[in-house]
């Protein structure tokens, strides 16, 4: 190279150029990971509106549904199929009726007692 | 550069830096000084307050049976400003909604930009006017999610449940006096929203999460209510009265087993129903009680220490005069001990018990048993009754309260009196809540039983109570009242009922009974009566021939579903074909009624 060239020859600063490079990766980087959150953030928002709806829509079946069994299950609809003949009653006469007396509290109840099986006992 | 070239570049700098120093205050002025206002402003624009209503409480029974409860429905509208094809809308709308073409397209073209085009549509109406509105994209009507009241059991209870109005707010029964509980907190959350009128989700504001109302659990007990609804019902066939109140409650707690008016209405045909089928006239309907009031002047007798149960009073064969006025009993008695007054309704006994303690003392025992001041049961509307000092007595009153006359009573201070006597002298305060309970089931409050005060001695209590055994005996005047199995206390009435115009109406009564069950030990306490029965003989229309009955039925079943025990000696004497062999109900004359009493009571009469 003549001495003329090389007197005005620009040298290169790579570690400059590396640094510039790197800086501009990442700031597009990090504008592109920004952006891609952000859609992603509108995604989600309308993924969760739409669970929310969903799960709206299922209290509201489930509201439906209990409205349901507790009209069917009502005193008056039971009378109602009573007296159509779709449900039988019969009442239990006095003889029939069995009572059973229960013994009152031991005051020791709450001690231990001996098992039922003595060899589970050793 | 020449001095004018100079000065005229000055001045255009100076032009430049004033215009921006302009720019630069406004931009303060905006950003800085009006930033809230303008801030403010924007927000109304695109930040809505969206509010998250809360679910309203559900009533159940004692047992946990549903009474009333929420079912979503949507409320269906139009926005006028999105109507693009108001006309192409007027066909599936219709259709669907079952509203006239023409009335719709009236509400339609009203002018108004929010339109209710009608609200509690059923959800799968809805979903199918959704669809056919988006198949055919048609824009401008909105669904808006609401919820209606729906009472499962219909009439049944309907007085004591009570029902809303269009906003979700009690009117009337538990709902109206729980509204506090029942109601619920609204939560509410900041949204945004797009050009499209979409939510944009990731920019919500501050939210608060509504709570739903509390559930209130009644002490009525539905299997009870039901056998109550049964016997009324009954009644008003057999008897066609003009009004009915029969009620059962728990003397030791208060606490109200079941209660049934007539007439009554459906609640979910609430908009139907007349006034007078709504009004719950054990609360707020004035009577005079008639014979039953008697307790109150032979244990105020009894109390003072005035006489004793079987201390004689004579009974003027049947006719006194008193202050210039005749006072009659219903047959000629000469001298009859305390017991046998209330067991054959003296009312010259009854006034010569009364005038034994004074005017002043009967008054106070009057008040202290609960007549005149309301009983505070959770029911709105409930009304004092009319107890007149002794100042404002005239010369017989003394003579006329003591048989039920010149006072007004409600239904329910009749059976809180009778509920002091089976509870041993104690007045306990009537409870229609149970318990108050989350959603989930945590136990927000629950109400013990608050007696009021001792009214009388347990030992007058028990001797009103064993005269009052008497009443339904063979001997007594309410022997068609007795439970095979079971020993019965009880006070038949029969009072001429109060003309509005002044007097008394001729040829109608007010028939009533109030008793407990078993005497000894009372489980519960059960009033029936009857406003104007018509009897298929004039001579028939009494307490103890019409309510007594009526009141022996309900009893029998109320102890079979309460799985009470009949009194061992009693149940061995009646041989178990009679005790199952149901008496007709015509037979209500006194040779089958004192036939049974002879197999119940007798032992211990």
């Amino acid at each position: 190279m003549k001495r003329s060239r090389r007197r005005n020859h620009n040298a290169v600063n790579a570690a400059s150029l590396a640094r510039w490079i790197v800086m501009t990766a990442f700031l597009a980087v990090a504008g592109l990971t920004y952006v891609y959150l952000t859609l992603q953030l509108y995604h989600l928002g309308e993924r969760r509106k739409a669970v929310e709806n969903e799960l709206t829509s299922l209290r509201t079946q489930n509201d439906v549904a209990s409205a349901q069994i507790a009209a069917l299950t009502s005193r008056s609809a039971l009378q109602r199929r009573l007296k159509e003949g779709y449900l039988k009653m019969i009442p239990i006469s006095e003889a029939n009726i069995v009572r059973l007396t229960i013994p009152p509290r031991s005051p020791d109840e709450d001690t231990i007692q001996p098992v039922a099986n003595p060899s589970a006992a050793r | 550069m020449n001095p004018n070239s100079r000065s005229r570049c000055v001045l255009v700098c100076a032009a430049f830096i004033g215009l921006f120093s302009i720019f630069s205050f406004r931009l303060i002025y905006l950003q800085a000084i009006k930033h809230d206002e303008y801030a403010g402003l924007a927000a109304e624009k695109h930040v809505y307050k969206q509010i998250i209503y809360a679910e309203r409480g559900t009533i159940l029974d004692a047992n946990s049976e549903v009474l009333a409860h929420n079912i979503p429905v949507e409320t269906v509208v139009a926005d006028a400003t999105h109507l693009s094809n108001p006309e192409a809308i007027v066909g599936p709308v219709s259709n669907e909604l079952g509203i006239p073409s023409r009335q719709l397209a009236e509400k339609l073209n009203s002018g108004r930009r929010y339109i209710v085009i009608k609200r509690e549509v059923p959800e799968h109406t809805a979903n199918a006017l959704r669809e056919k509105l988006r198949a055919g994209n048609l824009r401008g009507i909105y669904f808006e999610h609401d919820a209606t009241r729906i009472y499962p059991n219909g009439s049944m209870l309907c007085h004591v449940i009570g029902f809303t109005d269009f906003d979700h707010r009690g009117i009337q029964g538990v709902e109206a006096s729980m509204e506090e509980y029942l109601h619920g907190q609204d939560g509410y959350r900041f949204i945004e929203h797009n050009r499209a009128g979409q939510e944009i989700v990731p920019y919500r504001g501050q939210e608060r999460a509504p709570r739903d109302g509390y559930q209130i659990h009644l002490t009525v007990d539905l299997g009870l209510q039901n056998i109550v609804e049964n016997e009324i019902d009954a009644a008003m066939q057999q008897y066609s009265p003009q009004k009915a109140t029969i009620i059962l409650m728990r003397p030791r707690t208060g606490e109200i087993l079941a209660m049934a008016n007539r007439p009554h209405f459906d609640l979910n045909l609430r908009s139907e129903a007349k006034p007078e089928q709504m009004k719950n006239r054990a609360i707020i309907d004035m009577m005079e009680p008639g014979s039953t009031f008697k307790i109150v002047a032979a244990a105020a007798a009894l109390n003072e220490r005035k006489l004793r149960p079987d201390s004689e009073v004579f009974c003027e064969n049947g006719l006194w005069k008193f202050g210039g006025a005749a006072l009659h009993d219903h047959r000629s008695f000469s001298y009859l001990s305390v017991r046998d007054i209330l067991i054959k309704s003296s009312n010259i006994g009854a006034a010569k018990l009364a005038l034994s303690v004074g005017e002043q003392k009967f008054y106070e025992y009057i008040r202290r048993f609960g007549f005149g001041e309301r009983t505070g049961i959770e029911l709105p509307g409930e009304i004092n009754g009319l107890i007149r000092p002794p100042q404002s007595w005239s010369k017989i009153s003394i003579t006329r309260i003591p048989m039920g006359h010149e006072i007004g009573v409600t239904p329910l201070q009749m059976t809180m009196a009778m509920a002091t006597i089976a509870n041993g002298g104690k007045l306990v305060v009537p409870r229609i809540v149970k318990s108050i309970t989350t959603s989930e089931g945590t136990t927000i409050s629950s109400l013990s039983p608050v007696v009021l005060r001792q009214v009388i001695s347990p030992e007058t209590a028990r001797e009103i109570g064993d005269a009052l055994r008497g009443v339904v005996s063979d001997a007594g005047t309410a022997a068609a009242a007795a439970v095979p199995g079971f020993t019965i206390a009880g006070k038949t009435g029969t009072a001429q009922k109060v003309d509005p115009r002044g007097g008394y109406e001729e040829g109608k009564y007010v028939v009533s009974f109030a008793g407990y069950l078993p005497a000894d030990h009372p489980e519960f306490v059960g009033l029936v009566v009857l406003d104007d029965a018509h009897t298929s003989k004039p001579e028939l229309n009494y307490g103890g021939l019409v309510a007594g009955p009526i009141f022996a039925r309900l009893a029998e079943k109320a102890a079979r579903y309460l799985d009470l025990e009949p009194h061992e000696e009693i149940r061995k004497a009646i041989p178990v074909e009679r005790v199952e062999k149901k008496v007709p109900a015509k037979r209500i004359h006194k040779t089958a009624s004192a036939e049974r009493i002879a197999l119940t009571n007798a032992s211990r009469h």
